[in-house]
């Protein structure tokens, strides 16, 4: 039973007196690392004096793990490149006794052999850095520039009151709450109308996915073409020549509501003219990817819910209503999720089709926000607080969704 | 009859609507390509252009044999001792001659290609003929021209439109880019600008190099720790494999300046490392191929078993060809992915060189100006490989999205 985890264990020494090494390099942690040096060099051989008992013993075993134990025990003072070693003590050892090994340690070698470079990647590229970028949020102004003290929560607090973080967030959610529905919306009726046993359907689908697969930057550059305030496409058939779509702040709902007398301003103007065409791009984007998942989910429903409903004498119309968008719902909620996390960050298109976040930052969301913090301003501390607080964000959002909307969501077909 | 009716008229409403949002969907591409051959006159119009001058056959004609005069049919260029000949009519030939010339660039002193060709203007038929002869050493890849015609002269027409007309006191001014343009020369004169005047080769480059490294290696490391996950009983595989759920839930941007940090510390900022390593491993594939492994029945592997394969052995001869339509799903998101972002590679390249497609096309934005022919024409090449990619394995695109959605 121990033996099993022999092996796991030996490869995961190895990996992390690696990454140990590998960080000491570059100063990232500062950590009391001679201790961890120094744990890591002991526990080498004494990890490899447990595992030459507990092993089958073989001439390559015992080599196999006399090479782990110097290789681990010389740990601080090899350089760099010779950190595979221990690794290929362990692979030694594995070989000299496999033949005596049972089942179940071969499996546990494996995987872990398997996994280890996927776990190691997500370790130094996903998970470390999301715990160090909590940290750096707590510093006052860290850049690696000027000098830098701890202030706790000073970021966040900052960011409560920053009238730029609340702007962005309100950009934010109205683009959110305008762009994922309408997406969902349209695709869904594109999806059923492509649906309807038409001839030429390859035809229709090619032409709405096709703007999935272009990237967003040139089709933010066609698109801020389009909405050229003098020579713009969309101007002439609007006949509205001279409005620049991409430099007017006021906001839709304040322009909707002001012929009758209504005047609203801040939050509830609502997103800018300018966000709006470029939640109109978006939406364009992304439709044929909702289209393509949508008509999967609707060629998943079963034929025979269609002929009972028929028997029963619905129409088209109650057809849709009461077969067909219960039971897409899983497909609708997926790509509520998808797209709430995906809107919640958007950049490109903003950033090419505004560089400077708008005419009076009408346009800005929180993802260029970070972007302008972080990368203009060498302020990563304060970066990170907002990444900080949008993941929260993100997070809470998600899980609000799920606890609202699950429970109308039908899985059963 | 009136159900019949009633079908009909719905059929014709789905068509009808259908289209109608296909119209909308394919526009934008349609006015990318259009304008990416429209001259900047052409382009800066009020009313739209529907069909510029330079896709219409007939022009293409005459650009063909300018070409050819001048050097080539295809490329065009003015080569040493060629003679090239446009010709122009004009309503009233008697209201004066032409004035022609070969712009120099602004605020050079010298410009071989404007010195060296010389320009004769003959009467012809119902006209005139422009005679431009290279009497120099040097080759030139284009040959702009500037013409004018009296206004007394009435209706002009050029053999070959030209790219402007402007009103100068008593002439009309005739801008040409270039005369000996050849086919493609006139076709894609926008493209060849573009091209020339930013390092695309170069962004092309940089684009397929990490896209591609990025799926090679994204496969290797994703199959690996699927097929580990999905066949292979080793202890701590649900601990490990909850870490990877829980990654999930990690926003990109939140990574954005830890990760820089990390490259920085690394030196690795404006290198390829920076592009492609924060990538490599991606629980999307992950799981997708988890998914794909799941599926195969375990009499396979068991059998592999019992023949003495190893895992390695099992994992590489039968899991991975059995797997091949999820390897391309997870392949054509990773390239897509890879291909079209634009924030990471921003962040972490600064030098030109290192520049990805989409970066580099982002900066011409910005350079360009209001140059919207040249502008359409770069976007339309960064574009293009996606395009044709995804009209020749239209299938596995499509699949593979909806396969993503379906759990």
């Amino acid at each position: 039973m121990v033996r099993t985890y022999v092996f796991p264990g030996l490869l995961a020494l190895a990996v992390f007196s690696g990454l140990l090494h590998l960080s000491t390099q570059f100063e990232i942690v500062r950590a009391p690392m001679g201790a961890l040096f120094l744990a890591f060099a002991l526990a080498g051989p004494v990890a490899a004096y447990l595992a030459a008992r507990l092993l089958p013993a073989g001439a390559w075993t015992r080599l196999g793990l006399a090479l782990f134990a110097a290789g681990m025990a010389a740990g601080f003072w090899i350089p760099p490149a010779l950190d595979w070693l221990p690794l290929a003590g362990v692979f030694l050892a594995y070989a000299g006794s496999r033949a005596r090994l049972p089942e179940r340690d071969a499996a546990a070698f494996w995987g872990w052999v398997f996994v280890w470079p996927a776990l190691a990647l997500m370790l130094i590229w996903n998970i470390f850095p999301s715990f160090f970028a909590l940290w750096i949020s707590l510093f006052d102004r860290f850049n690696y520039i000027g000098e830098s003290r701890f202030v706790g929560l000073l970021n966040y607090e900052i960011l409560w009151r920053d009238p730029l973080f609340w702007r962005a967030l309100s950009n934010t959610f109205w683009y959110v709450v305008l762009t994922v529905p309408t997406g969902i919306l349209l695709g869904t009726v594109v999806a059923v109308l492509l649906n309807e046993r038409i001839r030429g359907l390859g035809l229709y689908r090619t032409i709405y996915f096709l703007p999935y697969i272009t990237a967003l930057t040139a089709a933010a550059a066609v698109w801020q073409w389009i909405y050229h305030p003098e020579f713009g496409f969309l101007n002439w058939l609007l006949g509205t020549p001279g409005l620049d779509w991409l430099h007017t702040p006021d906001g839709i709902f304040a322009l909707a509501l002001a012929p009758l007398g209504i005047q609203l301003s801040g939050f509830w103007a609502g997103p800018s003219v300018a966000f709006t065409a470029i939640m109109i791009m978006t939406v364009w984007h992304f439709l044929g990817y909702n289209v393509v998942i949508l008509l999967a989910g609707l060629q998943s429903i079963p034929a025979q819910y269609y002929e009972a409903a028929e028997l029963d004498g619905a129409g088209w119309w109650q057809m849709q209503l009461y077969v067909t968008w219960p039971l897409l719902s899983p497909t609708t909620f997926f790509l509520a999720i998808i797209g709430l996390i995906g809107a919640f960050q958007v950049f490109t298109q903003v950033y090419v089709m505004t560089p400077t976040g708008g005419v009076l930052n009408d346009t800005l969301t929180v993802a260029m926000y970070l972007y302008n913090k972080g990368f203009r301003d060498s302020d990563f501390s304060y970066a990170s607080a907002l990444a900080v607080t949008m993941f929260v964000i993100i997070l809470a959002l998600t899980l609000v969704q799920r606890r609202v909307l699950e429970r109308r969501v039908t899985y059963e077909h | 009859m009136n159900t019949r009716l009633r079908h009909l008229l719905g059929r014709v409403i789905i068509y009808a609507l259908l289209s109608a949002g296909a119209v909308v969907m394919a526009f934008p591409f349609y006015w990318m390509i259009a304008t990416s051959v429209k001259s900047p006159q052409e382009a800066q119009q009020a009313a739209p252009i529907w069909f510029p001058e330079r896709i219409q056959p007939a022009n293409w004609r005459t650009a063909w044999r300018l070409g050819a005069q001048g050097d080539r049919p295809w490329w065009g260029g003015f080569a040493p001792g060629r003679t090239v000949t446009l010709r122009l009519r004009v309503e009233d030939p008697d209201a004066g001659p032409l004035r022609a010339r070969v712009p120099k660039p602004p605020a050079v002193f010298s410009d071989p290609r404007s010195e060296s060709t010389r320009i004769r203007i003959e009467a012809a038929n119902g006209g005139w003929e422009i005679v431009l002869e290279n009497t120099g050493t040097q080759r030139f890849t284009t040959l702009p021209l500037v013409v004018w015609i009296p206004k007394d002269a009435g209706k002009f027409r050029a053999e070959l439109p030209p790219d402007a007309v402007r009103s100068q006191r008593g002439f009309w001014r005739l801008e040409w880019v270039n005369v000996t343009p050849g086919l493609f020369g006139y076709l894609f004169h926008n493209y060849r600008e573009a091209w020339h005047a930013a390092p695309f080769a170069r962004y092309f480059f940089v684009s397929f190099f990490t896209a591609g490294t990025q799926v090679l290696g994204g496969l290797l490391i994703a199959t690996m720790a699927a097929f580990a996950f999905a066949r292979i009983r080793f202890p701590g595989r649900e601990a490990v494999f909850l870490l990877f759920v829980a990654t999930m839930m990690i926003p990109g941007e939140v990574l954005l300046i830890p990760n820089y940090i990390l490259l920085a510390k690394l030196d690795w900022l404006d290198t390829f490392y920076a592009l492609i390593v924060p990538w490599l491993a991606s629980v999307f594939g992950l799981f997708l191929l988890r998914q794909f492994f799941l599926s195969l029945p375990q009499d396979l592997f068991d059998a592999a078993r019992i023949d003495g394969a190893s895992y390695w052995g099992m994992l590489w001869r039968i899991a991975f060809p059995l797997a091949v339509p999820g390897l391309v799903t997870y392949g054509i998101f990773a390239f897509l992915g890879a291909y079209n972002a634009l924030l990471w590679p921003l962040i972490v390249t600064q030098s030109p060189e290192m520049r990805t497609i989409q970066v580099g096309l982002q900066a011409f934005i910005g350079e360009a100006g209001s140059d919207y022919g040249q502008l359409m024409a770069a976007s339309t090449m960064a574009i293009l490989p996606i395009v044709l990619g995804y009209f020749f394995a239209q299938r596995h695109f499509i699949q593979g999205i909806a396969r993503s959605g379906i759990k």
